[in-house]
């Protein structure tokens, strides 16, 4: 079965024909970081400008990278949400022209399910799983019981992980995005700070990043006006060691409790290397598994896949009523 | 016996959403409609509607015409993505026109502005001139202040802000612009973003 997924919910236009779920065919990906970056985060209206001027081009690249034409697609995967509504309208008109042109049947993905199932691509799945999703919106431990079923254990209670990264390195001056960079300077120093570690012995799988946040800006704010030195990579590092240490904590208590088969992780911090060394070295019973580097960030492969999975559960297809929501549930995904 | 030349125009460029289906310079059914909103959830239902009542499949189109604004209404995008797509995928030509033209030839008055709200006083504007059979610019598109504009036209003029385009007006005219890149085609946002403003601050 050959998938057509099209992803426009931030500010990657992407575009990827994927067969039977994880044998991808093409992916491209038209990335607007370059342009972004001069503000420091993603400027929706910008964002939205940029979809448009790409939206046909990708499609035909990854069209022809497939070596396949339209009659040839079976279903078409496009995101729904959640995520920049200008910028998730876009791929969802454009995925509607196709459905009507070549009366190819249509389903709306939610942004999450795609960034787990970017790990089947690679490795399958194995149920029950544990999935820890991190990235700049999300930070959430979800357990699956069996394809494309969604229960969430915990989720972050303010500030997803990826937003504190992006904070954290604004006032380190590192730019945007922030999660690279800090995770660089963080390889080469040591954790000499100690910043607290939020709810790390709390009862629930929840996370709490906004106090940790704080802490590091008031720390760092506290420095500057004693005139002291910065290690900025000791201050990283000692970021990261806090962040990792909760995120680690709360995926093994989850994985012990609901005794799973595979944990994986998935989202934007996924490539996080500080995550992957920690959890490996912690997390040893049983595989653990990350989506290879270009199914990390956003991308249509890992759409057009979760669809899939979609599709084969409930054996049936979205109309072109479809919409956009800039925010939607994970669990109600179906 | 002669193909006929089927030709769909749409524009999604304000609150109303105008969608016609041209059969040899005659329009042979139209939709337009205020919509809340919600051009993105209506307009691909209102397309399919429209074609099957005329047994039209997409692939049998022959040329798209497509309202590229001015302004940034949200809406703007919709219709743009919509006729890129279908032009892109059954290879036909791809047109574009200002959404302000379109408005105008609503009008029937020899002078017209179409106008269309941004807000402090501002406002997307043209001045058209036009007969029944035809229509032309006086002064192009632009952004500015609304009786700024208003007070450099001397002549007797009716003020247009929403109405269902006539369409064989337009086609009869100069105003319609064939892409040669279909790739290429944005709408005509006429201001840059407040985060670029900004930024060249
Ligand atoms: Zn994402």
């Amino acid at each position: 079965m050959y998938v057509l997924g099209v992803e426009t919910s931030c500010d990657e236009t992407s575009v990827s024909v994927v067969k039977d779920g994880n044998i991808v065919l093409s992916n491209e990906v038209l990335s607007q970081i370059d342009i972004h970056q001069s503000y420091g985060g993603v400027v929706p209206e910008i964002a939205s400008r940029e979809h448009i001027k790409g939206i046909t081009y990708v499609f035909d690249q990854a069209i022809k990278k497939a070596n396949l034409s339209y009659e040839d697609i079976d279903l078409i995967a496009v995101t729904k949400g959640p995520g920049l509504i200008g910028s998730l309208l876009i791929g969802i008109n454009a995925a509607k022209v196709i459905s009507l042109n070549y009366h190819i049947p249509i389903i709306g993905v939610h942004h999450i399910s795609g960034h787990i199932y970017a790990n089947y691509i690679e490795h399958g799945m194995e149920f029950p799983l544990l999935a820890l999703v991190v990235s700049g919106g999300h930070t959430e431990l979800v357990l699956m019981k069996e394809h494309f079923s969604f229960e969430k254990l915990g989720e972050t209670q303010d500030d997803a992980v990826g937003e504190a990264y992006d904070k954290v390195a604004r006032i380190l001056g590192l730019g945007y995005p922030g999660g690279p960079a800090v995770d660089k300077l963080a390889n080469q120093g040591s954790d000499t700070f100690d910043f607290p570690r939020p709810m790390i012995h709390s009862d629930d799988y929840h996370f709490s990043f906004s106090g940790l946040k704080s802490h590091v800006i008031n720390k760092h704010h506290n420095m500057l006006q004693r005139n002291e030195e910065i290690n900025v990579k000791d201050f990283s590092a000692s970021f990261q060691e806090a962040v990792t240490d909760v995120l680690v904590a709360k995926t093994i208590k989850a994985k012990e409790n609901y005794q799973v088969k595979q944990v994986i992780v998935a989202g934007g911090v996924a490539a996080n290397s500080g995550l992957r060394k920690k959890i490996k070295a912690n997390i040893t019973d049983i595989p653990v598994y990350f989506p290879i580097m270009d199914y990390c960030t956003d991308n249509a492969a890992m759409i057009a896949s979760a669809g899939y999975f979609k599709y084969k559960k409930y054996g049936k297809s979205d109309d072109l009523y479809i919409n956009g929501y800039s925010r939607l549930d994970l669990e109600r995904e179906m | 016996m002669k193909k006929s030349l089927k030709r769909l125009v749409i524009d999604t460029a304000t609150k109303y959403m105008y969608l016609s289906l041209v059969v040899d310079d005659k329009e042979v059914d139209s939709f337009y409609q205020i919509g809340d909103n919600d051009h993105s959830v209506t307009i691909m239902p209102s397309l399919e509607d429209l074609l099957q009542k005329h047994s039209v499949e997409l692939k049998d189109l022959d040329e798209v015409i497509v309202g590229i604004g001015p302004g940034s209404y949200t809406g703007v995008r919709i219709g743009v993505t919509v006729g890129k797509m279908i032009a892109y995928l059954n290879n036909i030509p791809l047109y574009k026109v200002s959404s302000l033209a379109l408005m105008a030839s609503y009008s029937e008055h020899e002078y017209v502005l179409p106008l269309i709200d941004a807000r402090r006083g501002n406002a997307f504007m043209a001045f058209l001139k036009q007969s029944h059979q035809n229509i032309q610019y006086i002064h192009k598109d632009v952004l500015m202040n609304i009786n700024d504009f208003k007070e450099k036209q001397d002549k007797q003029y009716e003020v247009v802000e929403s109405g269902k385009p006539n369409i064989e007006k337009i086609l009869n005219s100069d105003l319609l612009e064939k892409i040669s890149d279909i790739h290429e085609l944005v709408p005509n946002y006429l201001q840059v973003t407040e985060a670029e403003r900004n930024l060249h601050k």
